[in-house]
């Protein structure tokens, strides 16, 4: 299987939260500072609160696959053709049940992908950056 | 807003390509004036333009096919098959109800082989640039597999039975002249299509084209002396739900869930019509996921039936609801949605040869784009 190789764009400065988070080895979601609950992902502005800036918290890497598929032609602008296939799963967090972080599934060799399967958090360095990756727990 | 009061009383379209060699304007003009001329009007006889956030405006179009007034003008804020099946239909009726515009044309054209390729608008979603594309979460085909595995986790999905949407649309472009892919394909055949995303082959997906449409709505009291026999809106109903297209795709508490048993639930109950009354439905097919989800939303099977329905032959010719009678947007052409309702306006004529659905007087359209769907209920006068 390979790895997805592709540069992040941070066009909304809010979302370095989240990648300041894989630096830091958690995997970071955002809340509401006010009442505590997930916001994700996070929106430019807040439904119906726009003066709030939401707080990155960091959650379990303990979870499960929403869903999944694996990518064997990659729509991505450019040539990708030495990085497929891949697997790619939205992994919901035991902490935030329904707040789906999208991640590449590795250490799973000879492991079938299905939904719900158990998953555990896992950095995955890709060339001179990290994303979120995902493996069997 | 009461059915039966307008009709569509004209369509055309160009021809389907793979790789047209026009611009998008030309096709949009020539599909334009192919509608006008069905309904055996003139260019100056329409004005009313009802437009879509994607393709030119009236500004544009309205001089370049000849319109002399244009008294009404609007522009469709929701996008692809919900437009131009559903939006579009209930603005030309508040048009004409209002006495605004007698006769209102409705273009929409597309061209797949735009510099920046049918994935480029995906690109600059904050949210996907950040958090998605560099894990490889992207494009149309990548986010409806991941719909199309956690369907089939929760109702069971075999690899033949969702082979069988395709295949169903495939066997009603086999004997639609105008197709953009005519070669048969039994299930041996789609194994041979590239996957792209599993399960998703090239097959599950629909295709790519260059091409316009245009439609003319009408009262149905003046389209009592046109051309065609009168094929009026008995009932029109959109959904919506409130995840914004940087979110509709992951956090959607089920992302298969697309807003069309509100907009059907609408369109039933104004057309008095009940979904095992349709003689045909056509039914927007980004893929063949979300064309087996809606297949069910618009009440032609149970829920969790869509892929069985298929599989059965339910939906092929000669079979008891035939969908999507010219192939579909996987296998006709993509024109977002309103190539399909203008085969549902085509086959209510009845006057569509091998593919003709014998006594066809009610058909079902579905649109779905982005975050919302339509349902129009068409029926013959």
């Amino acid at each position: 299987m390979g790895i997805p190789n592709y540069p992040i764009h941070l066009e909304d400065p809010q979302l370095q939260g989240f990648y300041d988070g894989l630096a830091a080895g958690e995997l970071r979601l955002t809340a509401d500072p006010d009442t505590g609950e997930w916001v994700w992902y996070p929106p430019e502005v807040v439904p119906g609160k726009p003066d709030t800036t939401l707080e990155w918290r960091a959650v379990s890497p303990e979870g499960s696959a929403y869903t999944f598929t694996t990518v064997t032609r990659s729509l991505l602008p450019g040539d990708h053709r030495e990085e497929v296939p891949f697997t790619v799963v939205l992994f919901e967090s035991d902490d935030a049940p329904g707040c789906r972080v999208p991640g590449v599934l590795v250490d799973a060799d000879g492991v079938e992908p299905r939904c719900g399967m158990r998953l555990r958090f896992r950095p995955v360095p890709v060339g001179d950056h990290v994303i979120a990756g995902f493996q069997p727990a | 807003m009461k059915g039966n009061r307008i009709a569509i009383t004209g369509v055309g379209e160009t021809p389907f390509l793979r790789k047209g060699a026009e611009p998008l304007m030309q096709m949009m003009v020539r599909a334009s004036l192919a509608a006008i001329a069905d309904a055996g009007l003139k260019p100056s006889d329409i004005d009313g333009y009802i437009g879509n956030r994607m393709t030119p405006g009236s500004d544009d179009l309205g001089p370049a096919i000849g319109m002399k007034d244009r008294a009404f003008s609007a522009v469709c804020d929701v996008a692809g098959g919900t437009a131009s099946a559903g939006q579009a239909l209930i603005l030309a009726q508040l048009a004409i109800e209002a006495g605004l515009a007698t006769h209102v044309l409705v273009p929409y054209g597309i061209q797949s082989t735009k510099p920046g390729g049918v994935y480029g608008f995906h690109a600059k979603e904050p949210l996907k640039a950040a958090l998605e594309m560099p894990v490889g979460f992207f494009g149309q085909p990548t986010y409806f597999a991941s719909m199309a595995n956690r369907y089939a986790h929760d109702h069971g999905m075999s690899e033949e039975e969702l082979a069988s949407v395709a295949i169903t649309y495939r066997k009603w472009a086999v004997i639609t002249p105008s197709a953009q892919r005519r070669e048969p394909m039994g299930l041996e055949e789609y194994r041979q299509t590239q996957m792209i995303s599993t399960p998703l082959r090239v097959a599950d997906c629909c295709l790519t084209t260059d091409a316009a449409c245009a439609y003319v709505v009408s009262a149905v009291e003046r389209a009592k002396d046109m051309p065609h026999p009168v094929v009026q809106l008995a009932g029109v109903g959109i959904g919506t739900n409130n995840f914004p297209h940087g979110v509709l795709f992951t956090q959607n508490p089920c992302t298969y869930e697309y807003p069309g048993e509100a907009s059907a639930k609408k369109a039933y109950a104004m057309a008095g019509v009940d979904p095992k009354d349709l003689d045909l439905a056509q039914v927007y097919d980004g893929f063949s996921i979300s064309a087996l989800v809606q297949t069910e939303m618009l009440g032609l099977c149970e829920r969790g039936e869509g892929a069985k329905f298929y599989h059965a032959g339910h939906a092929a010719p000669g079979g008891r609801m035939p969908v999507n009678t010219s192939g579909g947007h996987m296998s006709g052409g993509y024109v977002p949605g309103i190539n399909l309702l203008i085969e549902g306006v085509r086959q209510l004529r009845g006057q569509e040869g091998e593919r003709q659905v014998p006594d066809a007087r009610i058909c079902g359209v579905a649109g779905l784009g982005g975050n919302s769907h339509s349902t129009a209920i068409l029926t013959r006068n």
